[in-house]
């Protein structure tokens, strides 16, 4: 026996023929927020770490809410993870470390995730340096070369 | 580096994206337990956050404090809230020793003299004029008073700063007190625990950091957001205790299918920490999702408080009180209560010792 998985543990969760209590009590506060993305456009998230769930149930959360189309990865302090689920507005948004740790997790009600978004200084920055590669190539001529 | 620059300013010098630091801002909200909401609240005002100077003395203590913050499992964002801070002196992590570090401490001192923050972990003797610990020929009460002059605020760290600890355990043969129990005007704001949970440390850093005020404290003097709640509120085997549900050995079948271990001498009740949800080593468990009763850390006296494997009343009488009543919860907490100040009180007379009885019953 040489890794952890090859310990024999079962887990076995009470509530294994329906939803645990902590499931359910996400999945409905799921539902007031999407209700309210929709109304007035208000995302909203949920701090799955701040949130008592008993063995099992983080599973049975995932499995619940199934896998959607987009998923994607920025690499920014460590990977983040981000993934719609198969309710289109809920993303699953795992930060890890550079070591592939759990920093912290949420489950985001929103159209697009705000560290997908490309902040304004940052296109600024995007076009100071695309004119700076420019100049470096022979600015206009570069472009008239071709 | 300057502590003039802004966190922002410091970040960005050293290589880290605009997205690297919302999503620093989001782990760090997190870990405040402030709501999600208010990552970009948190990002504005840490954008702007000065990098304070931070002088953290080790007294009668055994290093736990600062091993459980050195070892933590997110040192991304541990290392990031050091680099955020500028730790002039730490006797364990400092290069420098011996007259060359208590020159950096005397010198932050006279620099930010107001403004730096004073973290402190182990208690401080009082006995004999305090010769039970002394640094550089000067004892730990001399030391702490002339640090806590010029002190912003003070961190008490661990269960020994914040409430004298084990030292102060009966029959306390140094005379050991907490900080709160010599310095009387300033801001102290106590994070308990043997060792408190890293990100508890670094959370409370950022909270200053973010807000440049102290967090909100509960009665004994600790941050409202990670010890507002009780361990056993936020138990994830509470159902099993509404229930009526308990472990009455370790191997029984109770144990087996995760039962509540109040029988078996769980503190969770009558303790409050973040445990149960932030829990430990990089989110993987916490003691009693390892089938071990919570032993109450981050209470005073908690070592004097009767054998970790007694139950904390035996008036509750869990099972009898369920049988009887469906407001288990509610009859059982105000007897634990009252059982738990009885047992206090009884404690600081006599100490009991863990015997292999209580550990069979």
């Amino acid at each position: 026996m040489t890794r952890l998985h090859d310990i024999g543990i079962e887990v076995r969760n009470e509530s294994a023929e329906g939803l645990g209590a902590g499931v359910n009590a996400i999945l409905y506060e799921l539902t007031g927020m999407l209700e309210a993305l929709l109304e007035d456009g208000r995302g909203n998230a949920i701090d799955l770490r701040g949130l008592p769930l008993a063995p099992g149930e983080y599973e049975q959360l995932r499995a619940t809410l199934g896998e959607g189309e987009v998923s994607a990865e920025v690499d920014a302090l460590g990977p983040t993870k981000i993934r719609e689920t198969a309710i289109h507005g809920v993303w699953w948004v795992t930060h890890y470390n550079a070591h592939d740790q759990v920093l912290a997790e949420f489950l985001e009600v929103i159209e697009v995730p705000q560290l997908l978004k490309t902040e304004r200084d940052d296109i600024r920055e995007g076009l100071d340096l695309l004119n700076e590669r420019l100049a470096a190539l022979g600015s206009t001529g570069a472009v008239e070369d071709c | 580096m300057s502590t003039d620059m802004t966190l922002l300013e410091t970040l960005r010098r050293q290589g880290v994206s605009r997205r690297s630091f919302l999503k620093f801002c989001a782990a760090t909200a997190s870990l405040m337990a402030l709501p999600p909401t208010m990552v970009s609240a948190v990002a504005e005002a840490l954008a702007k956050a000065k990098r304070p100077s931070v002088i953290w003395l080790s007294f009668q203590e055994c290093t736990g404090c600062t091993e459980s913050l050195t070892r933590s499992h997110t040192p991304t964002l541990e290392n990031l809230i050091f680099n955020a801070i500028s730790l002039d002196y730490h006797h364990t992590l400092m290069a420098a020793s011996g007259t060359a570090a208590e020159a950096a401490r005397e010198s932050a001192m006279k620099e930010f003299d107001g403004k730096y923050l004073l973290i402190v972990d182990g208690s401080i003797p009082l006995k004999d004029d305090g010769v039970y610990s002394t640094i550089a020929g000067r004892t730990n009460l001399d030391m702490l008073q002339e640090a806590a002059k010029g002190a912003a605020a003070i961190v008490a760290v661990g269960t020994c700063a914040a409430y004298g600890g084990i030292p102060h355990a009966n029959p306390n043969p140094t005379g050991a007190v907490a900080v709160s129990d010599i310095i009387k005007d300033k801001p102290i704001i106590n994070v308990p625990g043997c060792p408190p949970i890293p990100v508890v440390i670094t959370g409370v850093l950022v909270h200053y950091l973010t807000f440049g005020t102290i967090p909100d404290l509960d009665d004994k003097g600790r941050p409202l957001s990670f010890y507002g709640d009780s361990i056993h509120d936020r138990c994830y085997r509470r159902p099993f205790y509404d229930q009526g549900k308990f472990a009455k050995t370790f191997d029984d079948e109770g144990a087996r299918n995760g039962w509540c271990l109040y029988e078996l001498g769980c503190k969770g009740p009558t303790t409050h920490n973040a445990c149960a949800t932030v829990k430990w080593n990089g989110g993987v468990s916490f003691p009693i999702e390892s089938g071990h009763g919570c032993l109450g850390c981050s209470e005073p006296d908690f070592w004097d408080a009767g054998s970790f494997y007694t139950a904390l009343s035996m008036a509750a009488e869990p099972t009898k009180v369920v049988a009887a009543a469906a407001g288990i919860g509610a009859v059982a907490g105000v007897a634990v209560a009252v059982a738990n100040r009885v047992k206090k009180g009884s404690a600081k007379s006599q100490h009991k010792t863990t015997t292999l009885d209580d550990l069979e019953k």
